[in-house]
């Protein structure tokens, strides 16, 4: 845990120490990272405002020789930050003030992904399954026409569940990086994926909205 | 001046008069034959010439064509200058003695009538050609005189038609250049001591000139051509003072033919000059005046803002601490309820800090919306889970058409807001009613646009305090206490930085609605790939 304010730590350490985890503090950007290369944490979190050094370089110091999970932390309003945070390859974000139980269910997801992801060429998430191997969609039985676009983005998703994507990422990924501002493919894309594929009137869903900065796909989102 | 200022109708009359009339044009004509005087003496001379020609074929005697000849002269005096006059009375007396006093082709005279009579023919050709000039440098001299009140009277409408000073002074300059045929600049004082030109004036101002300006604005005085300062500079420079200070300086180039703007007109530029000082200054002292009023009213806003967050502040603290403390040593049932207690308070401290942040993005304008793409279908339940802990119970019915458009908006400010007027509903109405939020498309004044509208049964609105309800610490009629009212301030500055506005109206079943409404413009093509 990577964050200056000494009462958070507190916080966040009861929280996590009670849910089972082991917790290592560090107060800056420079500390943290020579924490983390010494201990090798499962996962880090990390507060974009940080004294020393920002959080995006932390995170692109970190990326060079990690793959750990991170789940960033920021304040209201600083959209921007985020977006570089999750374009430096950070997994995940909060917004603070948070609720404890969403930060718990964030880094469970977080967790869950690094385990070896796709054992069978299966993936299921609610009542839909997709056949990686055979590129087949089913929901709850029936089988579901997927364009090859929707499909890929899909593909993106489940790769990336439980994972914030941002519109650039996704845009780069399937339209090319000349497409990085194109928004409106992927809201109407997202559009007709969650039409073929959610249930109806269904919140939180699996396909989530994060409002200005991406999408977020979680396989199972009462968790 | 002031007087005619009084009676200046409303602006807008004013300006379709001035351009009915149009602006005083040059009087080119006048101003020609002024400058070209060669002509009428070739005129004068071409009169005599062909009037002798033609009294070659009459049978007319000496004597009834002198008269003739004075007749000319006479006539002549009402067109020409008073050199040319001169020039017309000695020719025709040559002309009369020489081709016609017998005898002829000689300028002796025979008879002693004939000379008494050449003698009082060039007297009197003389005098007429004299009174004449006077009456007209008389009637020029009026004429002038007439042309500048009329100016003057223009230029006082200008300036007092209630305009904007630039745009005032924009046209004060344009008179200035037709009146005087010459292009001006207006080069006014700056609040930080520099000067500044005017964009209306024609004539731009180098390094040199400015250098002038700076030196006739410090010691009050004219300069340039035709002074006793800088008189070898190319134009005519003129304060604008008021008072002791300066508030501007008025610079006259050349006419449009090279001219000098002649002495006579010198003083009308004055007055210019000086009736534009007279509005600088008026508008000084009203900026002044507004500024101190704003100040008064910052100071008002400031102390309520003072009071009322020290208030919002204090609430949720003194129930955390108790709460806190309380904790401790309770238990069981009592032990939930002050944990309820401290997550409303938090709640409400959390709001009260986001609004009062968001208010000071508002106000800072450090707030850029970043417009994209954004789906009702996304923003409905972003907002909808902000605002769930304010609408325990509370039916939310969603209304969007199957084939609602993407908006181009700022996803978060939209959100925020959508999410400020649920809470707003959820405070002013009844707890249990039910709230709508609907969504679809709407035209404002011919613009395509799309509205997200919240709607709820409460008691409504009425029309007198919907404007005011946008007003940062308006608070409503029926308002609980708590909240700044700042909510629905927040609202308007959100959607306004999107290019779209807020408006409060009337449910149709009863009840308030408020609509968010941003315009519409169609996304680009989306690539398919349904093939």
């Amino acid at each position: 845990m990577i964050d200056d304010e000494a009462q958070i730590r507190r916080l966040l350490r009861l929280t996590l120490e009670e849910a089972g985890y082991a917790v290592d503090e560090a107060e800056t950007g420079r500390d943290g990272l020579r924490e983390a290369s010494r201990r090798g944490p499962d996962a880090i979190i990390l507060d974009l405002g940080l004294p020393d050094v920002s959080g995006v370089e932390v995170l692109q110091a970190l990326r060079e020789r990690s793959a750990v999970p991170v789940l960033i932390l920021s304040v209201f309003g600083q959209e921007d930050r985020k977006i570089a945070g999750l374009d430096a390859g950070a997994d995940d974000y909060l917004t603070k003030p948070f609720a404890d139980g969403e930060l718990l269910a964030r880094l469970r997801a977080l967790l869950r992904r690094v385990k070896p992801a796709v054992a069978s060429n299966r993936f299921r998430f609610g009542p839909v399954t997709v056949d990686l191997e055979r590129r087949l969609v089913t929901k709850a039985g029936r089988p579901v026409k997927l364009t090859s676009m929707e499909y890929a983005l899909l593909q993106l998703f489940i790769t990336h569940r439980d994972k914030a994507l941002t519109h650039r990422q996704i845009l780069r990924e399937l339209w090319g990086p000349k497409a990085e501002g194109q928004t409106h493919y992927l809201r109407t894309y997202l559009m007709r994926l969650r039409r073929k594929l959610e249930p109806e009137d269904e919140t939180p869903g699996h396909f989530q909205t994060e409002s200005g900065i991406g999408y977020r796909f979680v396989s199972d989102p009462e968790n | 001046m002031p007087a005619a200022a009084a009676e200046t109708p409303p602006s807008r009359v004013v300006t379709a008069g001035m351009k009915a009339a149009g602006r005083p044009a040059p009087d080119n004509a006048c101003r020609s034959r002024l400058a070209t005087p060669m002509r009428e003496y070739l005129e004068v001379l071409g009169v005599i010439i062909a009037l002798t020609l033609v009294a070659g074929f009459t049978p007319l005697t000496h004597h009834a064509f002198g008269h003739v000849y004075l007749l000319a002269v006479i006539l002549l005096c009402l067109r020409v200058g008073r050199g040319p006059v001169l020039l017309a009375a000695v020719s025709s007396a040559l002309a009369w003695n020489y081709f016609f006093i017998p005898p002829r082709f000689s300028f002796q005279l025979l008879d002693y009538d004939d000379g008494i009579l050449l003698g009082i023919y060039f007297v009197v050709a003389l005098i007429a050609g004299q009174l004449t000039a006077r009456i007209r440098a008389q009637e020029r001299h009026e004429r002038g005189q007439q042309r500048q009140a009329t100016a003057l009277y223009h230029l006082a409408r200008a300036l007092a038609a209630g305009r904007p000073l630039d745009e005032a002074l924009g046209e004060a300059v344009h008179q200035a250049e037709a009146l005087f045929g010459a292009p001006v600049a207006l080069c006014l004082a700056a609040e930080n001591g520099t000067w500044t030109e005017h964009a209306a004036g024609a004539l731009p101002l180098g390094a040199a000139e400015k250098q002038i300006t700076a030196w006739v604005a410090a010691h009050g005085r004219e300069a340039g051509r035709g002074t006793g300062d800088f008189a070898d500079a190319a134009d005519w420079y003129v304060p604008m003072r008021r008072g002791g200070t300066v508030l501007g300086v008025l610079v006259f180039g050349r006419a449009d033919g090279g001219d000098d703007i002649p002495g006579e007109q010198r003083g009308l530029a004055d007055s210019f000059a000086a009736q534009m000082a007279l509005l600088v200054e008026r508008e000084h002292l009203r900026a002044i005046a507004e500024r101190e009023q704003r100040l008064a009213e910052s100071d008002r806003l400031h102390r309520t803002l003072f009071d009322s967050v020290s208030h919002e502040l204090k609430t949720p603290l003194a129930v955390l601490r108790t709460a806190g403390s309380r904790l401790e040593t309770a238990d069981g049932s009592r032990r939930t309820a002050l944990v309820r207690e401290i997550r409303t308070a938090t709640g409400r401290l959390d709001r009260l800090v986001a609004n009062l942040l968001d208010q000071n993005r508002l106000e800072s304008g450090s707030l850029r919306a970043r417009l994209d793409w954004c789906d009702v279908g996304d923003l409905i339940p972003a907002a909808r889970r902000a605002a769930d802990e304010a609408l325990p119970g509370r039916r939310v019915q969603v209304v969007v058409p199957d084939d609602m458009p993407l908006l181009f908006a700022d996803a978060a400010l939209m959100e925020h807001a959508l999410a400020n007027l649920l809470l707003n509903a959820a405070h002013h109405t009844p707890p249990g009613t039910p709230v709508e939020i609907a969504a679809g498309r709407e035209s404002r004044a011919g613009r395509p646009g799309i509205f997200v509208r919240v709607s709820d049964r409460g008691p409504g609105l009425p029309p007198e305090v919907r404007e005011k309800l946008f007003q940062k610490f308006s608070r409503g009629p029926q308002a609980r206490a708590g909240g700044l009212g700042l909510g629905l301030a927040i609202v308007r500055g959100f959607m306004l930085a999107q290019g779209g506005d807020v408006t409060a109206g009337e449910n149709p079943g009863g009840g308030a609605c408020f609509t968010l409404w941003l315009p519409h413009t169609a996304h680009g093509a989306v690539p398919d790939d349904e093939s």
